[in-house]
């Protein structure tokens, strides 16, 4: 009976997910052309390739930009957003509404409504810039320097991924016991005093949840950069770069040697970044 | 309480008030922008500086966007096909994910049975997988198998993507329930099967209603599986079809009434039920 309930989900993850991923283990080693078979052990020339690739190196550190960018945004944004929602208010309902919005919209739509407001003649920013003198004429926001343009693409994913930060603190800041607070008043501890003693050490581990889904989305960021950027290196992912070289390139070698290695990348530091931040609470 | 402190309270529910109002505008203005162009003639959308609001409303970029009215020409055409692509794949997802993991996740939270841990660790270990561990290789299974640019490969591939999150959200849910219902059930004389059913099921309501929002939203949402599975004109979702208008040379009123079709769904799931996309993130990131 119970081996009945499970076996459809073990199916599923056996067959499209644990069978796919051992797939990439292996043929990151091999030699593979689609067009030009058969296929040999190739050690690590797939990965040779890939590093000699000045795109793909160009991407590397590209990622390190948005996952800097998307980890540090997210996690400080999410954090005041959940502070400002903490205590009961009229209409917060409603606002946590407006909170979650970004969140349950695709990517791919925010990359396109984004795109619009960076537009280089009639965009809204320029023009919002321009009234407030701080550029003397519209400019060119998406591919002309690199780290604007990855600040400015890494800016859409985090305005879509805060809301999962700001829910995952709230959560927690809402089991502090009341108490905490009450002492601290008591004792005269200035607010800022009061964050930084009593709420932040004990929604520690909400915070590394956050931050661990902000460092793998950010790590893995695509839609955005596929809208705003396209095959462009100076705002360049991993993911993009890996996109364009495996399916338009049909270079599936250096793809499945990028695809392993982010994998790697990703769940090592999805493991260490808990390890860091997570330490259990005692109220 | 002396003055001091209260003056120092109203100040920071001022401060407070400001706060809200600028999160107020950051999570709004992106969408109020595109609706505002989506509404706005194509010239009224350009001018420089820029127009707060839609002076003379019009309906016209919609129109052509589902070929009619005097802009039809300049739409790229599809829109049609691709919604009810987006929806039948996103709503075959979820349906399927949520009968899957239910079953799977009581049998995880009540009953005992050999290699219970393995596999149940084994399972949520895939959630930290990023889509780099299986893209490729789902291309070349799916394609060998025949199932690219179909309904049943991209439900498939979304069903065991979406499956380890929902799993894990039932779980917590079934965890959270109390025993007594069920025991009471058996001591009735019914079946582990006739419990679940009648009891279990009705009582885990709010757990999975929260489980499907948060899976449709995340169908809804997808872009790279379905841009490189099923991106012909027969299967491509919105979301794909967006994409593809957006870098063509299609003026902006049609692209921002294109996204804004792409937005109403989830919005008006986010107006509407709210409470259950908070309860499930909860339950899926914070428990354990």
């Amino acid at each position: 009976m119970p081996y009945a309930m499970v076996a459809p989900l073990v199916a599923f993850i056996g067959a499209l997910a644990i069978y796919p991923t051992v797939l990439t283990v292996i043929e990151a080693f091999v030699h593979l052309d689609p067009l030009a078979p058969p296929t040999h052990f190739a050690g690590f020339g797939n990965f040779r390739d890939a590093f000699d690739n000045p795109q793909v190196r160009q991407s590397l550190e590209n990622t390190g930009w948005y996952t800097l960018f998307g980890v540090g945004l997210t996690a400080t944004l999410g954090t005041a957003v959940a502070l400002l929602l903490q205590r009961p208010f009229r209409g917060r309902g409603v606002m946590l509404a407006i909170v979650v919005l970004p969140w349950a919209l695709p990517g791919v739509v925010e990359g396109v409504i984004w795109s619009w407001i960076y537009n280089p003649t009639v965009g809204v920013l320029n023009s919002v810039l321009k009234s407030l003198h701080l550029i003397s004429q519209y400019v060119l926001f998406i591919g002309a320097h690199q780290v604007e343009t990855i600040f400015l693409v890494s800016l859409v994913q985090v305005w879509q991924i805060t809301p999962l930060a700001a829910l995952i603190v709230l959560a927690a800041l809402q089991s502090v016991p009341a108490e905490l607070y009450e002492a601290a008043a008591v004792d005269g501890a200035p607010w800022h005093r009061v964050i930084r003693s009593v709420t932040l050490p004990l929604v520690r581990p909400a915070l590394a949840v956050a931050t661990v889904e902000a460092l793998v989305m950010s790590l893995n960021i695509f839609d955005q950069v596929y809208v705003l950027n396209a095959n462009a290196t100076t705002g360049s992912s991993v993911m993009s770069t890996t996109y364009f070289i495996t399916f338009q390139d049909l270079n599936f070698g250096e793809g499945y040697a990028l695809s392993l290695l982010a994998t790697v990348v990703t769940v090592l530091l999805a493991a260490a970044a808990v390890k860091l931040i997570y330490r259990k609470v005692e109220y | 309480m002396g003055r001091t402190t209260k003056r120092r309270r109203g100040a920071r529910g001022a401060a407070r008030a400001v706060g809200l109002a600028v999160v107020a505008v950051w999570s709004l203005f992106p969408v109020y922008w595109a609706l505002k162009t989506s509404l706005s003639t194509n010239a009224a959308s350009q001018q420089v500086p820029v127009q707060w609001f839609p002076t003379h409303p019009t309906v016209v970029s919609y129109e052509a966007l589902f070929g009619a009215g005097p802009q039809a020409a300049d739409a790229a055409g599809g829109i049609g096909r691709s919604l009810v692509n987006i929806v039948v794949e996103t709503t075959g997802a979820t349906v399927l994910t949520l009968v899957v993991a239910i079953l799977a996740a009581y049998a995880f939270a009540r009953l005992h049975f050999r290699l219970k841990t393995f596999v149940f660790y084994a399972v949520i270990a895939t959630l930290t997988l990023p889509v780099y561990a299986t893209l490729i290789p789902l291309y070349r299974i799916m394609s060998n198998l025949g199932l690219v640019n179909t309904y049943l490969g991209i439900i498939l591939v979304y069903t065991s993507g979406f499956l380890p999150l929902a799993m894990w959200i039932m779980y917590n849910m079934f965890l959270a329930l109390p025993k007594s219902l069920e025991e009471a059930a058996r001591i009735d004389g019914a079946s582990t099967l006739q419990a679940f059913a009648r009891v279990v099921l009705p009582t885990a309501r709010p757990g999975i209603a929260a489980t499907a929002i948060v899976t449709f939203l995340f169908g809804w949402g997808q872009f790279i599986f379905p841009l490189v599975l099923s991106s012909s004109n027969a299967t491509e979702p919105l979301t794909v079809l967006l994409a593809a208008i957006d870098s063509r040379n299609v003026p902006y009123t049609i692209i921002n009434a294109a996204a804004m079709v792409a937005i109403a769904v989830p919005a008006v799931i986010v107006v509407l039920l709210n409470r259950w996309i908070v309860t499930g993130i909860t339950a899926g990131s914070i428990k354990g």
